[in-house]
């Protein structure tokens, strides 16, 4: 693993440039952990001042230090996002790997399921949810629902790779030398499908971080809980633009582009290191 | 004198070259190759396993893509305008070429086809917009042409998967001659064939060969194939072309000690003599013998041999072999 | 004498088709004969493709379920219900299939696949006895360990590949091994090494092996027994010399005169 990033670092700008941006996103969710202000007090300095040597990112018209509230904003962002994307890849690759490499009726019925998942309209089922569940909506839930709505695409993208693999000879050899089914799919299966998941996980936290914005920024959303999204809210509630507050919506959208950017630089270029073609060459094998 | 050739290689080199992450590697698969293939010949290539015939494919039909690099020398086709080089050509032209001129049975295409879609829709979206016609003119075309190579229609229904190997393999060679090109390059493509199918199949290629006049590129490690099938032989070894000739005198005048041992060590029904394979290891390529790359396990080798590579002497008319122990006329 | 194999009437039939126009493929039907326990035998599967061949061995090797008949070995269905049982068969009977080159996970070393063999069904109980399991296998094949130790299957050539996969199939010590085209892939002289390979199994450790293949020559060479199938059925069955130099039923016939001999005797048979 440390070989793995090290190699990167030497061998790849892609990845030095989006590891970059991404630490500096990191930085400022980690200093959220020493922010001055709770994150919910409101006029605790004084509204509406621009970017100076005391308020760096200047400060919002409810009386909040943009960088302090940025930070903590970016952290539960962040941890969103990841959640979203890890529960959903979990579920993608259980799904996918399981219902190509077991076919009959077990493929019917998850596919099934499946199929389902991916025709349910998106928006309208998050906004139903938001009213019916109203004041017991958290971040965390909405992560949970978001996860399972965001696996179904990919776990059939999943499957169809599994499918191929299954029919490969090697998964005849791993069964006759006495491996489980969870074994095949885990040591020989996982490997070739890592490249899909490692770009999906960037795709499903765009999508779901750009999900949350937007759901936020219309309103949809706790608002108790300080997220990128959450800012823009209270910006645009303020007339941030109009009043001339730019620094309230600039940089919780610079953030929110560089981690957007960071994510996909790393993931991109993980991509080609994880790649079975290419980690082929590297070991210095021929034909995959 | 010989016609003007259909396809001429000249010291044709592609390497497989790669550096990921600080680790370089080159392979030189095809290593300065030379040979022509007249009209209306049937040119067949054997060799080791690994020798590179697959890549010398390719190359031939300009599917040249990391890591292959073409090195040097070109491949050049009479029905290209002359002095263009395939490898200069292009792009538009050479998709123009590509299966209404030139077709290529890949080496183990029938693992390739679309496992989630049927064989009827593999075909409507690879041949129809060459064939062009109504659908179901078309399709009587297709199932005309499955049925020369024993196919019942029914397989039109089937997913690959669902299908015999030997199936699905002449299901390959349909989709590439049914269009019948003018030139057609086929990388093992009866092997996973019963001997019955197979000459029938082959039994069409030749026909279709004849039919319009094309030329074939046929490679097999069956033998009796090329004994069959093939007017001319050439034999890889590790890169390079050891022999070529007309198929008669390989069979039965092999020059080479590698062809020597091959040709000997084919069974027939009918004879029990014991056989046996060659004796030690097969060479890395990445790290290729000096000199001959046959001389760690040839029975011949001298001093010269470690050494200096043998270059391509006639010996015979159309007979040339790359070995320092087989007297040929000039360099 | 106990039998080893038995197939008795093993019938198999697929669906086929969309949902309108399914029909049903007899794939495999009525197939019977018997592997004897105390007389190991090189028992050769030739025929028509398409036949049934290779959906035979899946049933034999419990990848199928048979769909009529029974199939038996040592007395026992093949496959087994439990996870123990399927274990408990799978030391028994081997498979080697076609490709060497894609016979083991291109990502993996190919000594992990003879150590976890050795440990799964060799009764090997910590890795130091893997290893030895695994290098007796290895040397009963001609190669050694030391050989394999840490080498990705890239790095070896075709033939050493078939006989690693030949080697991990030995390791559970089984008494039958099912070898569906073990030879078409690769040349003519590996194809030699190989079979060569087989007959010294069977004289030495006293294996039984199945051999499906297409080239004829080869089987004459090495089988004892052959069968000839042809559209699901066995059409002809005997002793293999016997049966290809001068074969009775008129399907065999038209194969053994398919036979392309590798002698060039003036022009080019195919015209
Ligand atoms: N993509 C690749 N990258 C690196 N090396 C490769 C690649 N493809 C093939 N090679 C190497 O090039 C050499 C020639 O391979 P090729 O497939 O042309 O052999 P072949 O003669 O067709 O063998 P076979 O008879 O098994 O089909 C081999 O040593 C192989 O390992
Ligand atoms: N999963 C499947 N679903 C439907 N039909 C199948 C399936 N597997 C095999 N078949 C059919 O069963 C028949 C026998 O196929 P099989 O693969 O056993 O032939 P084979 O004798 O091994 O042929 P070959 O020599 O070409 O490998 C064929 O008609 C094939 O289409
Ligand atoms: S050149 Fe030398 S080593 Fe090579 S084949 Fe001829 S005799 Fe053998
Ligand atoms: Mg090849
Ligand atoms: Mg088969």
């Amino acid at each position: 693993m440390k070989r793995i990033i090290f190699d990167l670092l030497k061998y790849n700008s892609e990845f030095r440039i989006g590891v970059f941006l991404i630490l500096i996103v990191m930085c400022m969710a980690g200093l959220s952990f020493f922010s001055p202000y709770p994150p919910n007090d409101v006029f605790v300095v004084p509204p509406d001042a621009p970017p100076s040597a005391d308020y760096w990112l200047g400060t919002t018209s409810r009386g909040q230090d943009v960088f302090w509230q940025l930070s903590i904003a970016i952290r539960n962002t962040l941890a969103f996002g990841l959640l979203v994307a890890l529960l959903s890849r979990v579920i993608s690759i259980v799904v996918g790997l399981s219902s190509g490499y077991l076919g009959g009726w077990v493929d019917r019925v998850l596919m099934a399921i499946n199929d389902t998942f991916i025709v349910i309209p998106l928006f309208p089922i998050l906004i139903l949810f938001y009213f019916v569940l109203r004041d017991s909506m958290s971040t965390i839930l909405l992560a949970v629902i978001m996860s399972s709505l965001g696996w179904a695409y990919d776990s059939r993208l999943i499957r169809s790779v599994a499918m191929s693999l299954k029919t490969r000879e090697f998964t005849g050899t791993s069964v006759f030398s006495g491996m489980t089914i969870f074994e095949i799919l885990r040591r020989e299966h996982l490997p070739y499908v890592l490249p899909i998941i490692f770009s999906t996980t960037l795709n499903n936290m765009n999508w779901s971080i750009g999900l949350e914005v937007t759901l936020a920024v219309l309103g949809f959303m706790d608002i108790n809980t300080p997220t990128i999204g959450g800012m823009i809210y209270w910006a645009n509630q303020h007339t941030a633009i109009v009043a001339g507050i730019w620094w309230w919506i600039t940089f919780p959208v610079l953030t929110v582009v560089a981690t957007f950017v960071g994510l996909y630089l790393i993931a991109v270029s993980i991509n080609e290191y994880i790649d079975p073609r290419s980690r082929l060459s590297r070991m210095g094998g021929g034909q995959s | 004198m010989t016609p003007q050739p259909i396809l001429r290689v000249e010291h044709l080199k592609a390497h497989f070259r790669s550096s990921y992450f600080g680790v370089y590697r080159e392979v030189p698969a095809v290593d300065d190759i030379s040979f022509d293939v007249a009209p209306n010949e049937i040119f067949g290539l054997a060799g080791e396993s690994s020798s590179g015939k697959t890549t010398l494919m390719k190359t031939i039909a300009g599917l040249i893509a990391p890591p292959l690099e073409l090195i040097g020398g070109k491949a050049q086709f009479s029905f290209m305008p002359p002095e263009t080089n395939l490898f200069g050509a292009d792009p538009a032209q050479l998709a123009k070429i590509r299966w209404s001129k030139l077709s290529y049975i890949m080496q183990g295409s029938m693992n390739v086809l679309n496992p989630l879609r049927q064989i009827r829709f593999i075909f409507r979206d690879f041949a129809a917009v060459h064939i062009g016609g109504s659908r179901s003119d078309f399709e009587t075309k297709t199932v005309n042409h499955l049925s020369r190579l024993r196919l019942d229609p029914s397989v039109l229904d089937a997913y690959p998967h669902e299908l015999s190997g030997g199936m699905r393999q002449r299901v390959t060679i349909a989709l590439a001659t049914i269009c019948r090109p003018d030139f057609i390059i086929a990388d093992e493509p009866t092997t996973a064939l019963d001997v019955i199918v197979q000459k029938e199949v082959l039994g069409m290629i030749r026909s279709i060969q004849r039919e319009i006049g094309s030329s074939v590129l046929f490679v097999t490690h069956d033998m009796g194939v090329h004994a069959a099938l093939t007017d001319k032989l050439g034999i890889m070894y590790a890169g390079c072309l050891v022999e070529a000739g007309p198929t008669a005198d390989i069979f039965n005048a092999p020059q080479h000690p590698y062809t020597r041992h091959l040709i000997h060590s084919l069974p027939r029904i009918g004879d029990t003599v014991q056989r046996t394979g060659l004796t030690g290891t097969p060479p890395n390529l990445a790290n290729p013998p000096s000199g001959c790359r046959f001389h760690p396990r040839c029975p011949l080798a001298s001093d010269i041999c470690r050494t200096e590579r043998p270059k391509m002497r006639q010996i015979a008319t159309e007979h040339r072999v790359a070995c320092h122990a087989v007297a040929g006329d000039q360099a | 004498m106990t039998a080893l194999l038995t197939l008795n009437n093993v019938c198999k039939s697929f669906m086929r088709g969309g949902i309108l126009s399914r029909h049903r493929i007899e794939a495999v039907k009525n197939v019977s004969f018997t592997i004897e326990n105390n007389r190991p035998e090189i028992f050769a599967i030739i025929g028509e493709s398409g036949s049934g061949k290779t959906t035979l061995a899946r049933m034999i090797l419990g990848m199928q379920e048979v769909s009529g008949g029974t199939l038996s070995l040592e007395g026992n269905r093949v496959g087994g219900r439990t996870r123990k049982e399927r274990l408990a068969f799978m030391a028994k009977v081997q498979p080697i299939f076609q490709n060497p080159f894609e016979a083991f996970n291109p990502l993996k070393k190919i000594d992990y696949y003879l150590l976890l063999t050795a440990m799964r069904f060799g009764g090997s109980a910590d890795l130091s006895e893997a290893e030895a399991a695994a290098d007796v296998a290895l040397r009963q094949v001609g190669l050694s360990l030391s050989e394999v130790r840490g080498r990705f299957p890239h790095e070896m050539s075709g033939g050493q590949l078939q006989r690693v996969a030949i080697a991990r199939a030995l390791v559970s010590k089984p008494r039958l091994i099912i070898a569906d085209e073990p030879v078409s892939m690769v040349d003519a002289s590996l194809r030699m090494a190989i079979v060569n390979l087989f007959g010294e199994l069977r004289d030495k450790l006293g294996l039984s092996i199945i051999y499906i293949t297409h080239d004829l020559a080869t089987a004459y060479y090495i089988a004892d027994r052959l069968i000839i199938m042809q559209k699901g059925e066995v059409v002809e069955a005997g002793a293999a010399r016997a049966v290809l130099s001068d074969p009775q039923h008129p399907y065999s016939k038209q194969l053994r005169d398919a036979v392309l001999s590798p002698q060039v005797t003036g022009s080019p048979s195919i015209k």
